[in-house]
């Protein structure tokens, strides 16, 4: 019997520990002398490779320039920002509990999204009720516009898979006619529901564009072994490699064509194309290789953010979600400096405001940002954006990919 | 002090509950997101210690269920009305559970374990396959209306009746069955149990639970797919949770989801960067401080073992060993006596030396004979354990089965008891042919028996040792009149007043008398014991043949496996002789055991020797 | 041609299986511990790796020999400081593998979490021996061939020891039957931490060999484990020769089923032949049909 109640003592005692410990007032709103901000992250769980890129250095980085600038500036004053910081395990339910508390327990100003599509749509019901602005940066799905609907409060900041399948056809198109590629396409995704709708939306637009799709395959997440898969599409000798995968696979599918010598005209793979580790572990063989993403290089903007981001978070940043992020943050502080920190007003703002960030002029439409890169290359060791051709900076495609050397 | 051993679990789960209730009523939207975890690893945790608790059997199939839960609300969520959707999901958890239970439930130990892990994953794979290939979308939206607050009360209601289950299930002849399966299985299925069906139900049950809980918390993420739906983390979780409490009782996971909960809450809240750290030696920690707060499975957990005797004798079953009782004499005697093979063979010479043999009147019943072998045999790798043997039992009457050791006498019971099944032969029990049949069928035909290494269910009540059988022999029954019963058949064996006392604290002698209380229970026609009288003093030898030949005298037809001489004199009507695995003499038994061959055998001439 | 071209790919791909498992067989099937934190270790080995060959240019097949000592000292401390008290504590076996699991993944999270501390959660990976060499006209990575290679000198090499070297026996005789073991003045503990310790360093070894082609990050080791338990248990526990041909099968099928079905069906093919395995024989293909 002692065990017993000892237990339900400890469990009493963990409950009342829970309830109080960070049970601190927020201060009064109208005259804030700090910001609280709060976010869940992945920084445990299979989640964790992807936030630790994209987006925890970034929330970091961003908090750490606004403070030393003493802070972001509401009316004439500067207001420094105060971090509250949990752990979502890379667990949806485990983020629903984080966000609840962080706005009744810390009665957080504000909040910042957690890291992938599965585990922002988690949260978007609560930060929507709650009235929460949701930067929804990492959410990548074509059901967006719907969502922005049904969340007035959110924003999507990616563009839509099929906005980038599209692009990227449409790159390939224009080599064709060009005589630079031929029709012919071996196509692989990562079966969840990022591969599935970049693919799907791939699959139409060759399609409509005359393209031939020798190889078309799906493989589950957790496949170690990439080469029975690209020998099959190597047999179909295409002119186009495409590979919607995730950051491991794509490393692995790219050393597994090396290994094989396969040289298709145009190699695509990512997301994790546009990762420096990419270019770290292939080095010159990186050269020609396309991939989801790309920034354009050659802006002072963004070569001083490269800095910033070398210096502040000890390696570079990925070109394609992390500059897009602290333009997010940059967007939220400058709603925020212009109406306060009204919630309800900074929503309104964020979703017809213009801001000016490192990716240049960001200006929201239907609570998606539709003006981002969709495919990148590497040219010269640096990720350059190739299409939407219109975006300022697009550099031309180099094909044919260089073959890879040793 | 008794009253708050017999309410305080009672009290310990209703408070909780109670306090849980509160929760929507005075917290924060925060405090009702934390009672939702809370809520839902305590229907997980004691939905999973429901089957795996009493079984032993260690489910990593969990989130399979739990996956399919949540996965039913995505496909139909939108389609049907709430409560329908919640049915078609309890619905598809049990025809899964059913389909599954059947196919895996022959499993045992790790081997159990990392198969049930695997047919999550395997499930989450085909799952996935099927959204890419057919519904071309992996991931599911589910906008649903059903608030916090709402997930919270269906939680609550399902925590309620988990618990109102389990305590049903834990009073009923299930819940006994159950019981016993997860100290012995063996012993389960010659007190009649179907066993495979006894925990096809348990399974079944706590599946459903879990489905159903999986399919109530869907709702909460919006988006759902393969990789949220069956993260394999919530089965481990809820294991150690289960774990931890103590799986052994109905209460024990909530001992031990409530405060691992709200731990992973606090060290995630306080600590976000070091969670994992601080997670894992809290855990360290607690496993090493509370070794009694896995007690309850620990008492358990070797069920998955079979027991054999007293502790002193007690088969480890480990590594390749034959386990008692089921392979052959040879391996389990090394087991059960001191090393030396000898001693036993100098016994047996003793009392085979000449001395005058009572015969008692034997009323060989006329007819057909109620037990009938024909050419029966049984191998064990190359060896003929049971080679071609054939013999008959008169109804009434005691047939001694003997020969030196490993000559295939206990494989042969073991044949005909069903414990193993034969490779050629036939036997015949009753004008009806019972060979290949389950232990608790032929049990249910009329034929009982003992173990030659006692077999006891040392957590039970001597009482409950005897219930058992009395609740799944052919004619069952349960309640006052069955615990009428036991104690009689108890007092018949010599162990008067004695029903509440846990059989683990019984004596060798003691334990052997339970277990031929259990067999009579059994209410059987033909009743078999394996060296029953082996290792008892001279008075208890006299009275344990008294009470054998009271049996007879009640009409009872026995078969006796024995080495104690004056007591085959004294009992059997005939005796069978067995060698090598083939019969070498059968007939009266002053006859049998003056025949030379037997005496050769016995005095370890040729190829007896072992 | 398609079929040498399966069958060699699958080899390698199922030696690396292998190579991944037998040290969880050794672990589990000598020393009664099932290890959770085994795919934390494999990790562990990969970083050091990865630090060795980035930050001193040493390569891997080198930081072999530095790896291996290393890993086996820490395993047998694990063992002696942590697993000892409770191989001391259990009344049975199946209460030992309850204690084991729970003090285990107790383990793992902290393993895992010093990981992250350090390392913190990106991706990590690097190219060494990432080159072609072409066998029967096949073309296979010269990175993959190794690990296959060691996979395939480690299991005939231990078995050697096991079979052949008095230690070995004493080894196989505890993994058999530990109470028997003892009677005939086997220091069982001693040679459970000694199957423990070493189990650890081939574990090492693997997680060595398998970051010259995989790419990894703190939070992966539990995927390491969870494969490495499949096909522990397919081959039969404590059975090295088991858990090379299951790693084997294991990886022949996934190669057969992406050229020759589907792709997206391997990993279904995996668990499918592995639950079909248990089903056929409950114990795993050479297991011992007792308990």
């Amino acid at each position: 019997m002692r065990r017993v109640s000892a237990a339900v003592l400890a469990a009493l005692g963990a409950f009342a520990l829970t309830s109080t410990a960070s049970a601190q007032a927020a201060s009064d709103k109208a005259v804030p002398d700090k910001v609280r901000i709060g976010y869940a992250i992945s920084k445990t769980g299979p989640f964790t490779g992807g936030a630790s890129i994209t987006t925890l250095p970034v929330y970091q980085l961003w908090v750490k320039e606004v403070n030393a600038a003493g802070g972001l500036k509401i009316g004439d004053r500067r207001v420094p920002i105060e971090v509250v910081e949990y752990d979502d395990r890379s667990n949806s339910e485990e983020a629903i509990k984080a966000i609840e508390r962080l706005a009744s327990q810390d009665k957080v100003d504000f909040i910042l999204p957690p890291w992938s599509t599965g585990l922002n749509l988690a949260v978007g019901p609560i930060l929507n009720r709650l009235g929460y602005p949701h930067l929804a940066v990492t959410t990548n799905t074509n059901r967006a516009p719907e969502l922005a609907k049904r969340w007035p409060n959110a924003s999507f900041w990616l563009g839509l898979p099929s906005d980038i399948s599209v692009e990227m056809v449409a790159v390939l198109k224009t080599l064709r006619d060009q005589g630079k590629i031929g029709p012919t396409v071996a196509m692989i995704a990562v079966s969840d529901q990022f591969g599935i709708e970049l693919s799907t939306a791939a699959r139409d637009a060759f399609g409509k564009a005359g393209f031939k799709l020798a190889y078309d395959k799906s493989y589950p997440a957790g496949t170690q072994d990439m080469q029975p898969m690209l020998k099959d599409a190597m047999a179909t000798s295409p002119d186009v490699f495409v590979s919607f995968s995730y950051p491991p696979d794509t490393l692995a599918v790219t050393d597994a064509a090396k290994v094989l010598s396969f040289n298709p005209k145009v190699f695509f793979t990512g997301v994790g194309t546009a990762f420096p580790l990419f270019k770290q572990r292939f080095g010159g063989n990186a050269e020609g290789v396309m991939g989801i993403g790309g920034w354009n290089a050659e802006s002072p903007r963004l070569k001083d953010y490269l800095e910033r981001h070398k210096a502040g978070v000890g390696r570079e940043p990925d070109r394609w979600a992390n500059p897009i992020t602290f333009a997010s943050l940059q967007a939220l502080q400058q709603a925020i400096e212009r109406v306060g920190v009204d919630r309800a007003a900074v929503v309104k703002e964020l979703q017809s405001g213009t801001f000016d960030t490192i990716i240049g002029t960001v200006k929201l439409e239907g609570g998606l940002l539709k003006d981002v890169w969709a495919v990148g290359q590497w040219q010269n060791g640096e990720f350059y954006g190739i299409a939407p051709s219109k975006k300022d900076g697009a550099r031309a495609a180099i094909v044919p990919k260089p073959s890879w050397g040793p | 002090m008794s009253a708050i051993l017999r309410y305080g679990p009672a009290a310990l789960v209703s408070g909780t509950l109670a306090a849980l209730a509160l929760v929507p009523l005075l917290g924060s939207d925060y405090h009702v997101a934390l009672a939702v975890a809370v809520l839902s690893y305590i229907v997980l945790a004691t939905a999973w210690a429901l089957f795996s608790g009493p079984t032993g059997y260690v489910s990593l199939a969990t989130v399979a269920f739990f996956g399919i839960g949540a996965y039913t609300v995505a496909v139909l969520g939108e389609v049907l009305p709430w409560p329908v959707v919640l049915l078609v999901a309890a619905l598809i958890g049990l025809v899964v559970a059913l389909v599954v239970g059947l196919s895996t439930l022959r499993l045992s130990g790790i081997y159990f374990v990392v198969f049930s892990f695997g047919l999550a994953e395997l499930i989450r794979q085909l799952v996935t396959w099927y959204e890419v290939n057919v519904g071309r979308s992996v991931g599911r939206y589910v906008f649903l209306d059903i608030g916090q607050t709402a997930i919270f009360w269906q939680l609550f209601g399902l925590a309620v009746a988990v618990f109102v289950v389990g305590w049903l299930v834990r009073r009923s002849r299930l819940g006994l069955a159950l019981q016993v399966i997860g100290e012995d299985e063996t012993v389960a299925r010659h007190c009649g149990i179907d066993t495979t069906r006894a925990k096809l139900a348990l399974f079944a049950v706590s599946s459903v639970f879990i489905t159903v809980t999986g399919a109530v918390m869907a709702p909460r993420w919006t988006y759902i797919d393969p990789a949220i739906a069956f993260n394999p983390l919530v089965s481990f979780q809820v294991v150690v949770m289960a774990l931890l409490g103590g799986a052994g009782v109905l209460y024990g996971p909530l001992l031990g989801a409530v405060p691992l909960v709200l731990l992973f809450d606090v060290i995630g809240a306080n600590f976000p960067n070091h969670f994992s750290i601080l997670l894992g030696l809290v855990f360290v920690v607690v496993v090493y401080g509370l070794p009694r707060g896995v007690a309850g499975l620990l008492g358990r957990a070797n069920s998955i073992e079979h027991r054999a005797g007293p502790p002193s004798h007690r088969v480890r079953g480990e590594g390749g060993s034959p386990r008692s009782g089921e392979t052959g004499e040879g391996a389990s005697r090394g087991y059960a006596d001191a090393p030396s093979p000898g001693s036993h063979a100098s016994s047996v010479r003793s009392d085979l030396s000449p001395r005058a043999g009572r015969r008692e009147t034997c009323l060989d019943v006329s007819g057909e004979p109620l037990l009938e072998i024909v050419d029966l045999s049984k191998s064990f790798g190359g060896v003929r354990a049971v080679d071609g043997v054939s013999f008959q039992v008169a109804r009434g009457s005691i047939v001694g089965l003997i020969g030196p050791n490993g000559s295939g006498k206990t494989t042969a019971l073991n044949l005909i008891s069903g414990l193993i099944p034969p490779r050629g032969g036939a036997i015949r029990f009753d004008g009806a042919e019972i060979t290949g049949l389950r232990s608790d069928r032929i049990v249910h035909r009329g034929i009982a028996r003992t173990f030659q290494l006692v077999r006891v269910l040392d957590e039970l009540t001597c009482a409950d040792n005897v219930m058992a059988a009395i609740a799944f022999r052919r004619h069952p029954s349960w309640g006052e009149k069955a615990r009428h019963r036991a104690a009689t058949l108890l007092a018949r064996v010599g162990l008067a007043g004695r029903d509440e006392e846990p059989a683990g604290r019984l004596t060798y002698i003691d334990s052997k008398r339970l277990e031929l209380a259990r067999a009579l229970a059994l209410d059987p026609k033909l009743l078999l014991l394996d060296e029953w009288l082996a290792g008892l003093n001279p008075t208890e030898l006299q009275e344990g043949i008294a009470l054998i030949a009271s049996l007879k005298r009640d009409g009872l037809t026995i078969v006796m496996v024995e080495h104690v001489m004056d007591a085959i004199r004294s009992l059997c009507d005939r005796c069978v002789v067995m060698n090598t695995g083939r019969t070498i003499a059968d007939g009266g038994t002053a006859e049998v055991l003056a025949a030379p061959e037997v005496v050769r055998a016995y005095l370890g001439g040729g190829d007896a020797d072992d | 041609m398609l079929l040498v071209d399966i069958l060699l790919s699958g080899l390698i791909l199922g030696g690396m299986y292998a190579l991944t498992a037998m040290g969880l067989t050794l672990q589990y099937g000598v020393a009664r511990i099932l290890n959770l934190a085994y795919g934390e270790v494999m990790v562990a080995a990969a970083f050091t790796a990865y630090v060795l060959f980035t930050g001193a240019a040493v390569v891997p097949l080198l930081g072999l020999l530095l790896v291996l000592p290393l890993a086996f000292a820490a395993n047998w401390a694990i063992y002696r400081v942590m697993l000892v008290p409770l191989v001391r504590r259990a009344r049975t076996r199946a209460a030992l593998e309850t204690d084991s699991i729970l003090a285990t993944f107790g383990l793992l999270f902290v393993l895992q979490g010093i990981g992250f501390v350090i390392f913190g959660g990106q991706y990590y990976g690097y190219a060494y021996l990432s080159a072609p060499v072409s066998i029967l006209g096949t073309t296979v990575a010269v990175n993959r061939l190794v690990a296959l290679g060691f996979a395939a000198v480690l299991a005939v090499g231990l078995y050697w020891l096991l079979t052949r070297t008095r230690t070995g026996t004493a080894i196989r005789a505890v993994a058999v039957n530990p109470d028997a073991a003892r009677l005939v003045a086997i220091d069982v503990q001693t040679i459970a931490g000694l199957a423990f310790a070493a189990g650890g360093a081939l574990c090492a070894a693997g997680g060595v060999l398998v970051s010259m082609f995989l790419t990894f990050n703190a939070a992966m080791g539990v995927l390491f484990t969870m494969k490495a338990l499949i096909v522990v248990i397919m081959g039969g526990v404590g059975n090295l020769l088991g858990a090379l041909a299951a790693g084997l099968l294991l990886g022949l099928i996934e190669t057969a089923v992406a050229r020759l079905v589907d792709p997206g069906l391997t990993l279904a093919a995996n668990y499918a032949l592995f639950l079909g395995v248990l089903l056929v024989r409950p114990t795993g293909l050479f297991g011992r049909p007792a308990r």
